[in-house]
């Protein structure tokens, strides 16, 4: 038991170092990734001073907060793209597939390992964008410690909540053979309904019951607003709930659909 | 010991039938038709500790199906397989511990990692001890000439670079068994040749069990003894390959380019033209009745010859030679 923990660290902690070497070899694009923020935080700075246009609050945020809001959405928003469609393409095509399956992993563990190594190196490479947002856009962060320690916990598990729902998503590159398709629709409804591009709290009534009930807001809105000072601490514990709900039954069912689509592939042969 | 044991091993795929035009199509989407294929066919065979056995057969043959069993990331339709007395599906991550497996056009490594920042992890996914690990690099590398790919990434490696750095990253956890599909398709000689040396001297110092699968006879005659041959699913010959080599290497054949067509040819006994095309001609001949000199001089006394080739068998050959009945099926 003990023993079997000790070889999982190793491997699965041996796992995430590579991930993150890999990530840090496309250096090149950080350069372009930084340019691109800083375009759109322009963008979208000016569009909300627009909107705004001499209201001080719409739907109880001020501009302030909501550019403030924004400008966070933004640095963290290729937060709620997916790698996982990517790379269940990757192992259909060419039925690579058939090599990860002959490794002494658990897919999934290792898939989630790879997916937050390489998350979290982005966060750091993407430090100096919050300097230059606190520069050239007056972005606030909280020194209050515990809105850190709130945000960092809801952003794990908001961000496992999505990680889990894009793997059954995923599986169903196993069905059709379009997985670019695929990522272009999750990506489109998944930063609309996360919170990336409009605070979830401006939206009509209906559109904000659709955003709940999809995974996409756990993973940014609800973190976000933490750090933009949105939401208070007090709802806390309640949030971090509603997250530990979804992660719990994505968790059963996306086993369970990887399990159905795995036996697609060794009992049909793909 | 046995380490490989098949029953009856049976895989049928379903495929669904495509239907023409849209009724057709809407047909197939509400009542799919499937046609059967059956890949593997009741094949029984066991392979013993240290063996090297070369698992042969045209392409379609069924060859990579049954590896895939054997992995366990198939699941036989009826039959059954066992490796090192599990079931490779149902402990298929146990079976992976102990097993290597090459699929030839496909990569175990990271593709845009560089080669040793793969093969580390690999060698830590397998728990391969420090030291141990620390040796075995330092002697594939002197085998297999890895130094100066250590650092390049796999998307920039030759097929033939490629090939043997796949083969490290195998059996640097020192398995068992070890499964390779085609490993040396699309490669220069040189390679080949290196690679087998490398396979044989493995199979040699710690008895790995080897299945090789190939339609290249080259990488046979170097390395197996023995041949399991299956043609459409099923088993046509498991034995030595002596046996073969006695009745094929019997038959060789040469092909002329001549000037002027010519059908008509009186050759020495023993020959006979196989294949008649205007200005090529293929003769095969049985080399203990007559030779190839005796052959080609008789043929260039009765007309011009631009230039010929000798040829080995090659494996189709042999294959329609067994269904007409010139080995014993599955002689022991
Ligand atoms: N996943 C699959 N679905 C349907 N048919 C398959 C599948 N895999 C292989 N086949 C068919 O099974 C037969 C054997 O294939 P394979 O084992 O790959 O042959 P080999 O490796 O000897 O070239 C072929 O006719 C092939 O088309
Ligand atoms: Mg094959």
């Amino acid at each position: 038991m003990i023993q079997s923990l000790r070889r999982n660290v190793s491997i699965y902690s041996a796992i995430a170092s590579t991930a993150a070497k890999a990530r840090l070899a496309y250096n090149m694009w950080v350069w372009a990734d930084f340019f691109a923020t800083i375009i759109s935080m322009f963008i979208f700075v000016y569009f909300w001073r627009a909107v705004y246009a001499g209201e001080t609050t719409l739907s109880g945020l001020t501009l302030a907060q909501t550019i403030n809001y924004i400008l966070l959405a933004r640095l963290l928003a290729p937060l709620v793209e997916t790698r996982t469609i990517y790379f269940f393409g990757y192992m259909i095509r060419q039925g690579q597939i058939a090599v990860e399956l002959t490794r002494p992993l658990d897919m999934q563990l290792r898939v989630v390992v790879e997916t937050f190594a390489e998350l979290a190196t982005f966060l750091v490479q993407r430090l100096p964008l919050f300097l230059l947002a606190w520069l050239i856009f007056g972005l606030q962060l909280p020194s209050n410690p515990a809105v850190w320690i709130a945000f960092f916990i809801s952003l794990i598990l908001g961000q496992a909540v999505l990680f889990l729902f894009d793997w059954m998503f995923a599986c169903l590159a196993f069905y059709v053979t379009e997985t670019w398709g695929l990522s272009v629709v999750r990506i489109g409804v998944g930063s609309f309904f996360s919170g990336a591009l409009v605070p979830l709290v401006m939206m009509p009534g209906w559109l904000q019951n659709i955003a709940a009930a999809m995974p996409f807001a756990q993973a940014m809105s609800v973190p976000v607003s933490f750090l933009s000072g949105i939401t208070s601490l007090a709802d806390a514990p309640r949030l971090w709930t509603i997250q530990i709900i979804w992660l719990a039954a994505l968790l059963i069912l996306s086993r369970v659909i990887f399990s159905i689509t795995v036996r697609k592939v060794t009992v049909q042969g793909g | 010991m046995s380490v490989i044991e098949v029953r009856e091993l049976t895989k049928v795929f379903k495929i669904p039938k495509k239907e023409i035009g849209l009724t057709g199509a809407i047909k197939a989407l509400f009542m799919p038709k499937y046609e059967q294929k059956t890949a593997v066919d009741r094949v029984n065979f066991q392979i013993d500790e240290g063996e090297v056995v070369g698992y042969i057969g045209v392409n379609g043959a069924g060859k990579s199906t049954t590896i895939k069993m054997l992995t366990g990331i198939l699941v036989p339709t009826s039959g059954h397989a066992r490796v090192l007395g599990r079931d490779p599906h149902k402990e298929r991550v146990a079976n992976a511990r102990e097993i290597g497996v090459v699929f030839g056009q496909r990569t175990q490594l990271w593709w845009d990692l560089a080669f040793i920042e793969s093969l580390n992890l690999v060698a830590r996914i397998y728990q391969v001890p420090e030291t141990r690990y620390k040796k075995l690099l330092d002697q594939f590398a002197e085998m297999l000439e890895l130094k100066e790919l250590f650092h390049v990434p796999i998307r920039n490696m030759s097929l033939g670079q490629k090939m043997r750095a796949e083969l490290a990253a195998t059996l640097i956890h020192e398995p068992r068994v070890v499964y390779l599909d085609e490993p040396t398709i699309g490669l220069d000689l040189i390679v080949k040749e290196r690679i087998r040396e490398f396979i044989k001297e493995q199979n040699q110092t710690k008895s790995t069990t080897v299945v090789l699968t190939t339609h290249d006879l080259g990488d046979i005659e170097e390395l197996c003894k023995r041949v399991i041959i299956i043609d459409a699913g099923r088993l046509i010959y498991d034995g030595p390959i002596e046996t073969i080599k006695q009745q094929f290497g019997k038959y060789r054949e040469i092909t002329f380019e001549t000037i002027h067509s010519s059908e008509r040819v009186t050759l020495p006994s023993g020959a006979e033209t196989t294949h008649v095309e205007p200005r090529r001609l293929t003769v095969r001949f049985d080399r203990t009745l007559t030779t190839a000199s005796q052959v080609a001089a008789a043929l260039m006394n009765q007309i011009e010859v631009k230039d010929f080739s000798l040829s080995e068998p090659d494996l189709a050959s042999i294959i329609k030679q067994i269904y007409n009945g010139a080995l014993n099926r599955e002689a022991a």
